[in-house]
C-alpha cells in the first residue's frame, strides 16, 4: 500500500492541478504492472503498451472530470481491462473476449534468485506450480503479489466477490508452498526446526 | 489439517490484509509448522517478472514514447493525421501478429502458416518454450505428459477438440501419451508428423541438426513423412534427414524457407535408445557422436558457447553420459579420452583445439 497511496496522491494532483510531474510519476509507477495485465488479455506486449498509453492519454484529456473518481487504482485497471478486451474483440478471429482465457506467459513471475536462497531448480518448480493453476487464479495471484492490489480492488476489477479472491489466493499459495516444501533442503528444514 | 487455514492467512499476509488477530494466529501457526515459514519467506519477498522484466530505463523509454503520442494528440495539425492513419494500420498488423505469435514463432512462421490452416482456426494455443540450459515438464489438457528438452518449443491447445489431439513441436520432447483410441495423438514437426494412440516416445527435431528422429519406448507409433507412413516397434528409432534450403532468390527476401525432405535413408534402426531418452531423467547422453554434434548438444544442455579453433577435431567421435557434472567437468572427461584440448576464455566461451 504505500504504492497505492502514492497512486492516489499523484492522481489527485493531476486532476486538480494538471501536474505533469505527477503524471509522469504515475506512469512510471504503473507502466510495468498495466502492460503485463493488458498483455495477458491481448497476448502482445506491443499492443499492450499502446493500450496503456491510450489509457494515460484519456487520463490527461479528461483529468478535470476524473477528479470525482473515488478509487484511482481501480479506475485505471478497469480502463486498461476494458480497452484490452475491446482490442481483443476487434481481432475478429478471437472467439473469447473475456478474462477466462489469458496469455499466462505474460503473468509469469518467480522469486528472484539474486535476492533469495532459493535454487534455480526450486524456482522452476514454483513456476510450474503457478502455471498449473487456472488462468484466472494466476491473474489474481499476480494482481495481489506483483501489483499490490487490495482484495476489494481485485474483486471489483474482476467482478467477483472478495471471498472468491481470498479463496483463489489460498489455492495459489497452497500450490506454491507445496512446490517449495517438496524441495526444502534437509539442512534448511532442520534450521527451521531448531530455530 | 490446519494447513488450509495457514494458506488462507498467508494469502492475506501477501495482500497486506491481515487483521491484528489474524496476524497473531498466523504467527502461532507458523511456530507449530516451521516448514511453512520457508514458504512464507519466499511468498513475501519481491518477485520478478519472467516475460518482460522491465528496468527503470525501459520504463523511462516507454514514458518518452507515450509523451510523444500525447503531444501528437494534443496539437492536432495536418501532419499528425497521416501519421495517425498509418498508426492504425500498424496497429492492425500488430493485432493480427499477436494471433500469429500464439500459433507460430520465428523459424517456423512462414511454413506453418501456409501448411496448417486448421491450426489457425483453433484459438487459444498455449506455447511452452525452454531456453538453452533448461528443461521442463508439462501435463497437457488430456493428461498426456510431455518433457521438453532445452531450446525447444511446444504448441498445444488450451483444450483439445476435434478428432485428433494435435501438438506442434520444434526441438526435442518425450511424450507419454494417455490412451484414447477415439482421439489419436498427433505430433507435428516441419519434417514429419507422428500419430499415436497411447504410448511413450521421443521426438527430436532441431532444425539446425538437419535430422528428425523419432524413438519409440513402448506401444506403437506411425510416422508420416511426405505421405509415406512408417510404423515403429518398441526400441526402434527412425531418423529422417531434413535439408533446409532458402528459396528466397528471385522474389522478396522475406519468402519463407521451404523444407526439402530427402527420403534416402528412411530405415528404422534397431538400437539401444537409452541415449535418446536419458535427457528426460536429467542425463546428457550420446553414443558415438561426432564432436561438433556433441558440442552442439552441450551448448544447448548447459546454455553455453563452444567453438572450434581446429576444424578437424569436429569429426572425432565420442560417447558419454553426464548427470551432475558441470560443462567444464564434462569436457575434461572427454578430453581425457583423448584427441583434443579445450580452453575457456574470459567471455566464458569454450574453445576446442
Amino acid at each position: 500500500m504505500i504504492n497505492n497511496e502514492l497512486i492516489r496522491l499523484h492522481f489527485r494532483s493531476i486532476c486538480t492541478a494538471g501536474d505533469m510531474t505527477a503524471y509522469d510519476e504515475l506512469y512510471r509507477l504503473l507502466y510495468s504492472k498495466l502492460v503485463h495485465f493488458s498483455a495477458a488479455i491481448v497476448g502482445s506486449f506491443h499492443l499492450a503498451e499502446e493500450i496503456v498509453s491510450d489509457v494515460f492519454i484519456i487520463i490527461w484529456q479528461k483529468r478535470q472530470e476524473l477528479a470525482a473518481v473515488e478509487n484511482p487504482v481501480v479506475y485505471i485497471y478497469v480502463s486498461t481491462r476494458n480497452r484490452s478486451l475491446n482490442a481483443l474483440q476487434q481481432q475478429k478471429r478471437h472467439r473469447y473476449t473475456s478474462l477466462e482465457l489469458l496469455d499466462t506467459d505474460a503473468l509469469a513471475m518467480s522469486p528472484d534468485p539474486e535476492h533469495s536462497m532459493i535454487s534455480v531448480e526450486i524456482i522452476q518448480k514454483i513456476e510450474m506450480a503457478i502455471r498449473s493453476l487456472p488462468d484466472r487464479c494466476q491473474l489474481i495471484f499476480r494482481l495481489v503479489k506483483q501489483d499490490g492490489l487490495r482484495y476489494k480492488d481485485v474483486a471489483e476489477l474482476l467482478d467477483i466477490s472478495p471471498k472468491t479472491v481470498d479463496a483463489q489466493l489460498a489455492i495459489a499459495v497452497k500450490k506454491v508452498a507445496a512446490a517449495i516444501r517438496l524441495d526444502m533442503p534437509l539442512e534448511l528444514a532442520q534450521a527451521f526446526l531448531f530455530h | 489439517m490446519t494447513h488450509d487455514r495457514i494458506w488462507y492467512l498467508l494469502g492475506r499476509k501477501m495482500a497486506n490484509e491481515l487483521l491484528p488477530e489474524e496476524k497473531r494466529e498466523l504467527e502461532r501457526l507458523l511456530q507449530q509448522h516451521p516448514d511453512v515459514s520457508y514458504a512464507k519467506e519466499v511468498l513475501t519477498q519481491s518477485w520478478k517478472d519472467k516475460q518482460k522484466d522491465l528496468s527503470p530505463a525501459d520504463v523511462e523509454a516507454a514514458l518518452q514514447r507515450h509523451k510523444q503520442r500525447l503531444l501528437e494528440v494534443q496539437t492536432p495539425e495536418e501532419t499528425t493525421m497521416p501519421a495517425k492513419g498509418s498508426n492504425k494500420i500498424f496497429r492492425l498488423a500488430l493485432r493480427i501478429g499477436g494471433v500469429a505469435a500464439a500459433v507460430t514463432v520465428l523459424f517456423l512462421a512462414g511454413r506453418m502458416w501456409l501448411g496448417e490452416r486448421e491450426a489457425q482456426l483453433q484459438p487459444a494455443l498455449q506455447q511452452l518454450v525452454t531456453k538453452t540450459g533448461s528443461r521442463t515438464h508439462v501435463k497437457l489438457p488430456d493428461g498426456t505428459s510431455v518433457w521438453l528438452n532445452a531450446g525447444s518449443k511446444l504448441d498445444y491447445p488450451e483444450k483439445f477438440h476435434g478428432k485428433n489431439r494435435e501438438v506442434t513441436l520444434e526441438g526435442e520432447a518425450f511424450f507419454e501419451v494417455l490412451r484414447d483410441a477415439d482421439h489419436p495423438f498427433l505430433v507435428k514437426t516441419t519434417a514429419c508428423s507422428i500419430r499415436v494412440l497411447g504410448t511413450s516416445f521421443n521426438v527430436r527435431f532441431y532444425p539446425v541438426e538437419e535430422m528428425a528422429t523419432t524413438s519409440l519406448v513402448t506401444g506403437s507409433v506411425e510416422v508420416t513423412i511426405d505421405k509415406k507412413v512408417v510404423r515403429l516397434q518398441p526400441n526402434e528409432k527412425l531418423s529422417v534427414p531434413w535439408v533446409l534450403t532458402n528459396l528466397a532468390t528471385t522474389t522478396a527476401n522475406t519468402a519463407p524457407e521451404m523444407p526439402v525432405i530427402k527420403m534416402g535413408t528412411l530405415t528404422p534402426v534397431r538400437d539401444n535408445i537409452m541415449a535418446e531418452t536419458a535427457w528426460k531423467d536429467n542425463k546428457l547422453a550420446f553414443k558415438k557422436l561426432p564432436l561438433d554434434e556433441v558440442a552442439q548438444r552441450m551448448e544447448r544442455w548447459y546454455g553455453a558457447e563452444i567453438r572450434f579453433k581446429n576444424e578437424r577435431k569436429k569429426s572425432l567421435s565420442f560417447s558419454g553420459v553426464f548427470e551432475k557434472e558441470s560443462l567444464t567437468e564434462a569436457l575434461q572427461a572427454l578430453e581425457m579420452s583423448g584427441g583434443f584440448h579445450f580452453t575457456k576464455d574470459n567471455d566464458n566461451i569454450y574453445w576446442i583445439e
